[in-house]
């Protein structure tokens, strides 16, 4: 079967498929007023043929941009009488705690368009006031006349019993078809009012607009005679259908960076790697996750935007740390002298000064650039050569006069600022999870990736670095490896010892039945997709809970031995300290159904045997690694040449169509039979 | 930046920023560590906590981010009474030390510092230590905001310097101790177990760090980062004309004389490049828990000194450099030995609003009018056939005083407390006997001004078991005051509502107060002062908060270039 997956960034639309046994890849700009026309670009650089297609995949920023440039629609918000602050109250918590100026998030939802039910259930999901259904008509009717285009409807403990969210939700759609309406249990069983007022909010305030784009986008590709799936990528990790991605488009806004993740834990299946760390260094950013068996760790909500200000999303997310060091991140000089690198990005245009676009902050390309690192004349494959003596003269500037140190000495800072703080990123995802990243392996990626790897690892002492092939494109890459995937969750506060096992067995029974319909909706056959249950559990006392695998959904009966021991050494991993006499309550249980592609195309290729081309000459240039005074004369080679077994020792500069990987001195590469390359990295005693 | 770098020839500005980064990114793993595993409120919503690396002269070397603002580099006397205590060479690998004595720390007990001595090579190289707010500790008071005490020997366990573990072995008479004299023991084994491993992960960390670059050079580096922030913060103070600024306030009182207001005086030198912050005028110590050590000054003035200086700095030893702290002994922050410490903290967002009124002449663009300026929460307790003891603790969010260029932020806890959350209701309804009513925004409470200040809340809880509440509510006689011509914001105070008919009663303080059934208790918190003339305000943003319901049509009456004549 032909498959493509496109992932819309913010400045490329990038695109790799599997046509006819081949793997094709291009790369275009992002057309943000009309991001269906970047798809098609990309399919006709591509070659590919929509009627030839048999499954589209696809990753989008429209989601979350709607959210960071407030361009959703306009939404309204009916909660439980009394508690039509909620939103806007949120936690009251300051993360900024010495900014008298702070600014917390601001509600998508305004205050005269929020509006009270007369209606309360208390934490058991028994009503103590039932549902005024007449009163919500009125609401109904305002809303029409109002000009609303979303609703977000959130009563307090839904997540117990949905009835009068049910109920609420039948009025408003009945009188305003046309509305988009969302109702909190139907995304979020999961108590915490805020944060599900939150989520619920933002599935609203996008959705009309995402739902209008991949409705475009689909009657565009019909039109094309394309017959095959359309799947979205998600925040999860996982693939879901269009249909779903249009009433739950909460559900992708991190849909490209974590594709790349899923890739890397494929690639780690193949080599048999059990721990590593996904490493992707992009233009504006760094990010980073653990991947363990395969599998990127997946959380439970995060904060879209400024961390200070953002909107919570409450919803499961592939686990990834951001830092804000990519190859634009401006390098400057505090009043007090110290150097720093980043968050601030040149980004696409003008870009680093060695882009000869005028600008004049030096960036960590620059750097690069300037250590010889990076050939001038062979970025993005030779279709842009970079201006060595702007990017000296941007870093003497801005670095070197004030901290009276030469041009090289401060390209070798920028390049150490950053890795150290990309290692310290790294570092933390293995680390909160217990992983000592000394038993890890780094699977580095993205453009910048592949030439700050080695030097993130050194840092923290990660023996192997591994560039896949493809590194530059590899999110792209990563969608066509995906699986279906599906969360479910039900709030279920109370002691371990006094649990009503067949109260945990029914929810059980009822989230694996809300999982088999969502499978028939999309056509999933039954028995071709795993459950997996998981109990978030904690000592009693305690609020954080870990979430911990069962290995069915009666394994909460019969004193519940196995899951209680899987707490407690989880705990002791991830704290340092376990204490098993103590009592354990569960928070919540999960359902997390997935289905795998039925194809392994993607996967075959990555194990596909290399191939070299031709071989190429090998040159060598004067590069900088730990001595600003002293270059090393190095080997520079041209990947697709390097024949499969072959094995070399650093110092060297390994180049290829999209990216540069730079191998320090004494580290050694070996390339798979598969065509990856293995860096040993050597430590001296 | 001072000549004895020049000794120290390792502090390649390179490896400074590596050891920046590092010594931070510790102090933040330890507080996850503690924070995740804790057991109580106070430490996992309210972040009453903080967590960092001191040096063997018990000065901070990195602090975590994000935990209690007003824990600004206060650990180091636990460190030095340890130190004073057992000598440098008294300590083992696998010692672990517990501290809350309140004429040392200056803090109310239930504050408890864990700490462990850093071994390099086999030296004592520096100490891991954190600080959490235990739920309980044992004396006369239970929850916050009681006013029952007057000695510090009726609030609790004091514990000095002791060890609970001697090379990694537990000391079992002080656990025993510990257990038998707290209501909550489980809860606070519990964070002593996270705060115990917190230190510990430090500890390891910090060795790494040392094992890598070597100590000299890592002590060096860390001089070099706390220069950096001295000349940072130097360079600021240095823009503010010199000058001599003072302000007053004063608290309502001290919760047990009702009639005595209690005096905030501050004077703020500017001199040159240092500032000196003077409490010399404060009101003496009191007969009642309203009392600090002298940390608690410190604190203060520290919060408002790292404010207007450097507040995207992380906090280490060079941010407070060139701050001089006048504070003789005997006021109401810097109490004598003995007295009592209960509420410590609670004359803090006062002075420190004080210390920016000071300073508001001098920095007319940096200092919003005052917010809330209290500590707000409550707890309730009791005990229940089916759940036992329970203690429902909240703390509550208020207005934000108006800002020279935008209005004040609504509902936000109080600048003595960063990220700190309020509870949810769903989470509260679900571990306690109460239904919460209704949790709204405060319309009218924000004070006129040409930007408005922030709205406080109202939250209301009805009770479905009997049960006491503690309510301590400050600032009620002397509102959030405006700046530049704004207006004062709405003041805190607490209703009372029986089902049995008797009359609902309007509370600002009271401890033990008992509830039956059915009974309820709605707080209402303060807004923030306004900050310009109201008569200014754009008619745009006037007529929106009308539409939004923050100003009612009364309330709108205030924006009219009448009244607003009228006004002092």
């Amino acid at each position: 079967m032909n498959i493509v997956g496109v992932d819309i960034g913010g400045t490329f639309t990038d695109l790799v498929g599997c046509v006819d046994g081949k793997i094709v890849t291009s790369k275009t700009s992002t057309t943000p007023a009309d991001p269906t026309r970047g798809v098609a670009e990309s399919l006709t650089l591509a070659h590919a043929d929509l009627p030839a297609l048999g499954e589209f995949l696809h990753g989008s920023t429209i989601a979350i941009n709607t959210v960071l440039e407030r361009k959703g629609a306009k939404t309204a918000l009916l909660t439980t009488k009394g508690f039509r602050d909620v939103y806007a109250i949120g936690r009251g918590n300051r993360i900024e705690a010495f900014n008298l100026f702070f600014h917390r998030p601001k509600p998508l939802v305004p205050r005269h368009l929020t509006f009270e039910a007369n209606e309360r259930l208390n934490a058991a999901g028994e009503a103590l006031i039932p549902i005024d259904l007449q009163g919500v008509e009125a609401i109904a009717r305002e809303l029409g006349s109002l000009g609303v285009e979303a609703v977000a409807v959130c009563f307090l403990h839904s997540y117990a019993n949905p009835a009068h969210e049910r109920a609420a939700g039948e009025v408003l759609r009945r009188a305003n078809p046309k509305m988009f309406i969302t109702l909190s249990h139907e995304i979020l069983r999961e108590f915490r009012e805020y944060e599900r007022t939150s989520t619920t909010a933002l599935n609203a305030y996008v959705g009309p607009r995402v739902s209008d784009y991949l409705g475009t986008l689909e009657t565009y590709m019909r039109a094309g005679k394309f017959a095959g799936g359309l799947r979205m990528m998600r925040s999860n990790g996982g693939v879901m259908s269009m249909a779903q991605a249009r009433v739950q488009p909460v559900s992708m806004m991190e849909s490209g960076p974590v594709a790349g993740m899923i890739g890397a834990g494929k690639l780690a299946l193949h080599l048999g790697i059990a721990r590593c760390i996904g490493f992707d260094m992009g233009g504006t950013t760094a990010k980073c996750s653990l991947i363990l068996n395969g599998a990127p760790a997946v959380e439970e909500g995060y904060v879209i935007g400024d961390p200070a200000s953002g909107q919570p999303m409450q919803l499961p997310v592939v686990d990834i740390v951001e830092v804000g060091t990519g190859g634009g991140s401006i390098a400057w000089v505090d009043g007090a002298g110290g150097l720093h690198v980043g968050p601030k990005s040149a980004g696409a245009d003008p870009g680093p000064a060695c882009y000869g676009k005028g600008s004049l902050e030096p960036v960590i390309t620059d750097a690069d650039l300037v250590l010889g690192r990076v050939n001038p004349h062979r970025f993005l494959g030779g279709g842009m050569a970079l201006d060595t003596a702007a990017a000296e003269r941007a870093i003497a500037a801005k670095i070197g006069i004030p901290l009276g140190l030469p041009v090289r000495e401060c390209a070798l800072g920028i390049a150490t600022i950053a890795d150290t703080a990309m290692s310290l990123a790294v570092r933390a995802v293995s680390v909160d999870k217990g992983v000592d990243p000394r038993d890890t392996a780094m699977i580095a990626f993205g453009g910048a990736g592949p030439l700050h790897a080695v030097a993130v690892a050194r840092e923290i002492f990660i023996p192997r670095v591994i560039i896949p092939k493809l590194p530059g494109t590899f999110s792209a890459l990563g969608m066509l490896m995906a699986s279906w995937r599906q969360d479910f969750v039900r709030t279920l506060v109370g002691s371990l010892d006094t649990l009503d096992p067949a109260l945990a067995a029914k929810i059980f029974a009822e989230l694996a039945a809300e999982a088999r319909a969502q499978m028939a909706r999309d056509g999933i056959a039954a028995g071709g997709a795993e459950f997996k249950y998981f109990a978030d559990l904690r000592y009693a006392g305690q609020e954080h809970a870990l979430q911990i695998p069962l290995r069915g959904p009666d394994a909460l009966s019969g004193g519940a031995a196995e899951a209680r021991a899987a707490f407690h050494a989880e705990h002791e991993q991830r704290y340092g300290q376990a204490a098993a006499e103590e009592k354990l309550e569960t928070v919540n249980l999960r359902l997390v159904l997935s289905a795998a592609r039925a194809d392994t195309i993607a996967e075959d290729w990555l194990a596909e045997p290399w191939t070299a081309e031709a071989s190429a000459p090998e040159t060598s240039r004067h590069v900088y690694f730990s001595d600003a005074e002293k270059p090393l004369k190095t080997r520079i080679l041209w990947r697709p040449a390097l024949p499969a077994g072959m094995t070399l020792t650093g110092p060297a500069v390994i180049e290829e169509p999209n990216s540069t990987i730079l191998i320090h001195p004494g580290d050694r590469v070996t390339v798979t039979d598969t065509g990856h390359l293995v860096i040993d990295i050597h430590f001296p005693d | 930046m001072t000549q004895a770098r020049e000794t120290q020839p390792q502090t390649h500005p390179i490896t400074v920023e590596v050891v920046r980064n590092a010594i931070v990114a510790y102090a933040d793993e330890m507080a996850n560590a503690l924070c995740k595993a804790a057991y109580n409120m106070m430490i996992y919503e309210v972040r009453d906590y903080c967590c960092g690396l001191i040096d063997l002269q018990g000065r901070m070397i990195s602090q975590n981010r994000g935990g209690l603002p007003i824990f600004l580099a206060d650990l180091g006397v636990a460190v030095e009474d340890a130190v004073a205590r057992w000598g440098l060479g008294g300590f083992l690998p696998g010692d672990v030390l517990i501290m809350n004595h309140g004429e040392t720390c200056g803090q109310h007990l239930n504050n408890v510092v864990l700490s462990c001595p850093v071994f390099h090579n086999g030296e004592l190289v520096a100490f891991t230590a954190n600080r959490a707010h235990w739920v309980d500790i044992g004396g006369a008071r239970i929850g916050f905001g009681s006013s029952a005490t007057t000695e510090i020997f009726a609030e609790g366990l004091q514990m000095r310097s002791l060890k609970i573990y001697e090379a990694g072995k537990r000391n079992d008479t002080l656990w025993q101790i510990i257990n038998d004299n707290l209501r909550f023991p489980e809860a606070a084994l519990g964070d002593m177990r996270a705060q115990i491993a917190s230190c510990q992960l430090g500890a390891r960390r910090y060795g790494e760090l040392l094992t890598r670059y070597g100590r000299a050079t890592v002590e060096a580096c860390i001089a070099r980062v706390w220069d950096q922030a001295d000349a940072a913060v130097r360079k600021v103070v240095g823009e503010i004309p010199d000058g001599v600024y003072s302000a007053e306030s004063f608290l309502d009182n001290d919760g047990r004389d009702l009639e005595t207001p209690l005096k905030i005086k501050v004077t703020v030198r500017v001199a040159g490049s240092v500032m000196s912050i003077d409490f010399s005028e404060m009101n003496p110590q009191t007969n009642s828990p309203i009392n600090s050590g002298r940390s608690g000054g410190i604190a203060g003035a520290r919060v408002a000194f790292k404010a207007l200086t450097s507040p995207d700095l992380d906090v280490n030893e060079g941010c407070f450099r060139a701050l001089e702290v006048v504070l003789p002994e005997g006021t109401m922050l810097s109490a004598r030995p003995g007295a009592a410490l209960g509420l410590w903290s609670i004359a803090l967002p006062t002075v420190i609003d004080t210390i920016l009124k000071a300073l508001a002449p001098a920095l007319p663009a940096k200092i919003p009018a005052a917010h809330k300026g209290d500590m707000g929460g409550c707890s309730f307790y009791g005990s229940t056939p089916e759940r036992g003891r329970f203690l429902l603790m909240n703390i509550f969010g208020g207005g934000w005083g108006g800002r020279p260029h935008e209005d004040g932020e609504d509902a936000s806890v109080s600048v003595c407390q960063g990220d700190v959350r309020n509870s949810p209701v769903e989470l509260q309804e679900i571990r306690y006997p109460f239904i919460v009513e209704s949790h709204s925004l405060r319309g009218d409470s924000g004070g006129a001004g040409k930007h408005r200040g922030g709205l406080g809340v109202e939250l209301t809880y009805r009770c479905l078991a009997p049960c006491q509440v503690n309510i301590n509510f400050e600032r009620t006689k002397l509102p959030p005051w405006g700046l530049a011509g704004g207006g004062s914001g709405g003041t805190n105070y607490a209703v009372i509502r029986h089902a049995d008919g008797a009359p609902e009663r309007k509370v600002l303080k009271g401890t033990q107060i008992p509830l039956k059934a059915g009974d309820s208790v709605a707080f209402f918190t303060a807004g923030g002062g306004g900050y310009g003339d109201p008569a200014e305000r754009a008619r745009g943003d006037l007529a929106r908060d009308v539409e939004e319901g923050f100003i009612s049509s009364a309330g709108k009456a205030l924006y009219t270039a009448k009244a607003a004549a009228g006004k002092p």
